[in-house]
């Protein structure tokens, strides 16, 4: 495996050997290593001195289900800290084929234009994208496909990306060459912008698998996987439901943020439950699929097709944190409603979460009814278009509020906060309020365990363990919804590690590589300014209670302070 | 004595009037979380279930009241 390393100002390729502290890092865990050693915390997050990195997880390119996983990362325009987002398709499978361990995409073009950037076997090259300036991702997509063939993996972005919106992000293409797994997170689509490339097209072609050092051990290790993952009742249910089966888990909870983070339930949540989805899907027909892989081998399938009445696909996937962020934030209880504001911002290559965050904001200060749909429609269209109103809601939630002089902005850091309400589930606030990379679900949601959510005791010490596994999981490549296989078969992951690369890790090798990217992330943010005040909620939530349960959040300072204490 | 039990995804009841995800049940004064699932021939391992009572997680022995409110969940993540 070697590190590709792109400048875009001399539009140069160079492959490098793995440096040895690398060498044992990927995903999550080696953007930041790779960061804090090239990127000086305090630079300019849109400015020549950031670099642009996709990095496979370190099991990607087995076809394993669910662990062919890319992560991209850079400095963070939202955050101005660390930023990793991860995504599934095909962008991880097809650089490891090219024996990619990392692409690094530096610098700043000498002069102003858009490229493509095509990565093969014979190296890189520049191919001028004008043609595709100003178009929609699912547009973009379609012409490179046409003249690169359909086996091509493209990463892209959007007309977002291209206005340096700091909600923006980077599609990348799933097996049917559907342009909608998105790093939505952090704005990393701006940074890609910043560097003049409008998509990477990787064509793994001659390429081949990575090497697997003890295939016999590889294999027994995978199959215990698969099967601790499809004995699992959970696999059945994002198979069949998909992530939209949490909107009744978090209504019930009293955790679905509605009307702009005002209460934890919301009177037309069966509408919009997974539950609800399924039933519109199966009678659809169509072009609907209540079940769909995001990536090759993936066994779970936890993603859908949601189409029209009318058997045309409106959008792949609709997914819980856009259903909470633009429905019941918005007051919008009309899933095909739903469906068409997630297009739209797929197609512009927009975080959903920060723009649903946004418009809850605008609603609050009058922008929109909640409710109406066709209003959150036109504020798109803004965004769109670029005016002033339309950057100030492409640059997420934060400046919206700033601009539209609101206090209850749902944020962290800097970024939106998902469609889990913090003081109800009180775990996932102090994951909200710690992680190095701003409020962000993923890196550590605990509504799934066996605690009561509105207590304070005891969440620290939650949030801790889950994001340290979640961090661990984003270096691996794996899917978060792989961790049920691997939780109950924990022995698969040395093993699986070990049977690839020929090393012997400790069983705790998730924990290690978990609690290792967190220090170091906490390091490059530290180094970037960041305070304990950082992890901190916004003030307003340790005041405003939120019905039904009428709680605050009110986990100690002192406490979240010490999470990091291990 | 009567509850709402709230039957999320794969344990909604298919009935003749099509998939129900809300039952309201009759159970004996005194019933525990796990006397509803046994009551509801609910067959998968309890562990596997997250379980709440009136918005709180609750354990398998809490004791129903008149009028509660019962999830029964699969816990998966968000996406
Ligand atoms: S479980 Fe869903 S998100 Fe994860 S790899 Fe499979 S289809 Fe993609």
């Amino acid at each position: 495996m070697h590190i590709w390393r792109v400048n875009v100002n001399t539009q140069s390729l160079s492959k490098d050997p793995v440096p040895d502290a690398w060498d044992r890092l990927g995903g999550r865990g080696l953007i930041v290593q790779m960061l804090l050693d090239e990127v000086p915390p305090d630079c300019d997050p849109l400015g020549p001195d950031n670099n642009l990195i996709f990095a496979p997880g370190l099991l990607v390119g087995h076809k394993l289900s669910s662990c062919d996983r890319i992560s991209i990362g850079a400095k963070s325009p939202l955050t101005k800290g660390v930023k990793e987002s991860n995504a599934g398709g095909r962008t991880g499978l097809h650089l490891t084929y090219l024996g990619i361990k990392a692409l690094i995409i530096e610098g700043q073009p000498a002069k102003h234009g858009w490229w493509a950037l095509h990565l093969s076997e014979k190296g890189s090259r520049f191919e001028p994208a004008d043609n595709l300036v100003g178009l929609g991702v699912y547009a973009a997509a379609a012409l490179l496909n046409e003249r690169y063939g359909e086996k091509v993996a493209i990463a892209l972005i959007g007309p977002g990306g291209e206005m340096l919106m700091q909600a923006a992000g980077i599609q990348n293409t799933d097996n049917e060459n559907t342009p909608s797994r998105i790093s939505a997170r952090g704005g990393l689509g701006a940074v890609m912008g910043s560097k003049g490339i409008k998509a990477i097209v990787i064509d793994a072609q001659g390429g081949e698998k990575p090497p697997i050092s003890d295939q016999k051990r590889f294999r027994e290790a995978q199959k215990a996987y698969n099967a601790a993952l499809m004995g699992h009742p959970q696999t059945q249910v994002y198979a069949e439901y998909g992530t939209a089966g949490m909107t009744k888990i978090s209504n019930a909870f009293g955790g679905l943020p509605t009307r702009n983070f005002s209460s934890g339930q919301f009177e037309g949540s069966e509408n919009i439950s997974g539950e609800n989805m399924r039933e519109l899907l199966l009678k659809r027909g169509g072009a609907s699929k209540t079940t769909h892989a995001c990536m090759a081998g993936c066994t779970i399938r936890c993603s859908n097709v949601f189409g029209s009445d009318d058997g045309d696909s409106i959008v792949s996937p609709l997914e819980y944190e856009t259903i909470g962020l633009m429905g019941s934030n918005l007051g919008i209880d009309d899933l095909d409603a739903i469906a068409r504001l997630n297009w739209e911002l797929n197609d512009l290559g927009i975080d959903s979460i920060e723009i649903g965050a946004a418009l809850g904001v605008a609603a609050e200060a009058g922008m929109m009814e909640f409710g109406d749909g066709e209003r959150a429609l036109e504020l798109i269209a803004e965004i769109r278009s670029g005016t002033s109103l339309g950057k100030v809601l492409g640059d997420g939630v934060v400046s919206t509020g700033n601009e539209l002089g609101i206090e209850r902005v749902p944020a962290v850091k800097g970024q939106a906060m998902s469609a889990y309400e913090p003081r109800a589930i009180k775990g996932t606030g102090v994951t909200y309020a710690t992680s190095p990379q701003g409020a962000d679900h993923t890196a550590g949601l605990t509504i799934r365990a066996k605690i009561d959510h509105i207590d304070p005791q005891g969440q620290v010490e939650l949030s801790r363990n889950y994001q340290i596994n979640m961090a661990g999981y984003d270096s691996l490549g794996a899917c978060l919804f792989s961790g049920f296989g691997f939780a109950a078969a924990p022995h698969t992951i040395p093993d699986l590690l070990n049977a690839r690369y020929g090393w012997d890790v400790p069983e705790d090798i998730l924990q290690q590589l978990g609690r290792e990217t967190l220090k170091l992330e906490r390091e490059f943010n530290r180094q970037a300014g960041f305070t304990k005040v950082d992890d901190r909620l916004p003030e307003w939530m340790s005041r405003e209670p939120l019905p039904p349960h009428n709680t605050v959040f009110d986990i100690p300072e002192e406490e979240l302070d010490g999470l990091f204490d291990w | 004595m009567k509850v709402t039990a709230h039957l999320h995804t794969i344990l909604q009841r298919h009935t003749p009037e099509g998939l129900k995800g809300r039952l309201d049940v009759n159970i004996q004064p005194g019933s525990t979380v796990e006397d509803l699932i046994k009551h509801l021939e609910i067959d998968l391992e309890p562990d596997y279930l997250l379980l709440a009572v009136n918005g709180r997680v609750a354990p398998l022995d809490q004791v129903l009241e008149q009028a509660d409110h019962v999830n029964l969940m699969l816990p998966i993540s968000g996406g």
